[in-house]
């Protein structure tokens, strides 16, 4: 079964992310690196990706002529997707498990973030779509 | 350059919608169609529905390590329903797809006009992340 685990924050957030010491920085993205290690020689492993900074983000409405119409202005309480995993797992608990992880990644200081992860198994219907 | 086109256009508790069958096969048949020209452009990387968000739920980390885990969400929060990544020329371009995304045809074959979130995507997972 695949799943998608969620990292959102918010505009503030990532601020906040922004004022980590180097070293904190570091430090978080070697445990993530782990999982992703961890996944990987599980088999669990199918992608992960980081998205461009929320200030990018463009929402955009089809019009009658066919013409898109982009806005840039969200709400401040906009929770923005700031990265994913794919996993392929037996069970949700192991989905779950993995997002715990994700979650107790360390932040500053080497105190965890518990980040809430949000945990989505993909429609079956829709995989024949992937390539 | 990649970009992810988002459909945030679900609510917590939704399952499936409750549109005819007609209706819900135009719409199929709308997004296949799409899908299906953006892999003959090359310009498609992937496409994925996601399972309704009365599924979803949100883990954290407890202080043991196991995994808490919550479907509890407010009513304002966006679920992400499904996502194309796509690799295009240009942001116009993105933009231009998202708004044929857009206009899927909803009940009664009137276009949705759903908001579209348009990212950029970073080229690979962050190296330090590897």
């Amino acid at each position: 079964m695949k799943y998608i685990l969620l990292m959102s924050g918010t505009k503030a957030g990532v601020d906040r992310y922004h004022a980590w010491s180097q070293r904190d920085i570091e430090t978080h993205m070697a445990v993530l690196r782990g999982i992703t290690n961890d996944l990987s020689g599980s088999g669990e492993f199918v992608a992960t990706q980081g998205l461009a900074e929320p200030a990018e983000a463009k929402v955009v409405r089809g019009e009658k002529n066919g013409i898109p119409v982009t806005d840039g202005i969200f709400p401040e309480s906009k929770e923005f997707l700031l990265g994913y995993w794919i996993v392929d797992v037996a069970t949700p608990e192991r989905a779950y498990a993995i997002a715990g992880r994700i979650s107790a990644a360390l932040g500053p200081g080497g105190t965890p973030t518990n980040m809430p992860i949000e945990v989505r198994r993909f429609a079956v219907y829709e995989q024949s779509k992937s390539q | 350059m990649k970009y992810i086109l988002m459909m945030n256009t679900m609510r917590a508790g939704q399952g499936v919608p409750q549109w005819g069958q007609k209706d819900l096969q135009a719409h199929i048949a709308f997004m296949t169609g799409l899908n299906k020209e953006l892999r003959q452009s090359g310009e498609l990387v992937s496409a994925e529905g996601l399972s309704f968000p009365n599924q979803a739920k949100l883990v954290r980390a407890g202080k043991d390590g196991m995994p808490i885990t919550d479907g509890v969400f407010p009513e304002s929060k966006e679920f992400l329903a499904g996502y194309w990544i796509v690799d295009v020329d240009s942001p116009e371009r993105a933009y231009a797809i998202a708004s044929k995304a857009s206009a899927a045809p909803g009940p009664g074959g009137a276009p949705l006009n759903m908001p579209i979130e348009v990212r950029p995507i970073m080229s690979g997972p962050p190296p330090e992340t590897l």
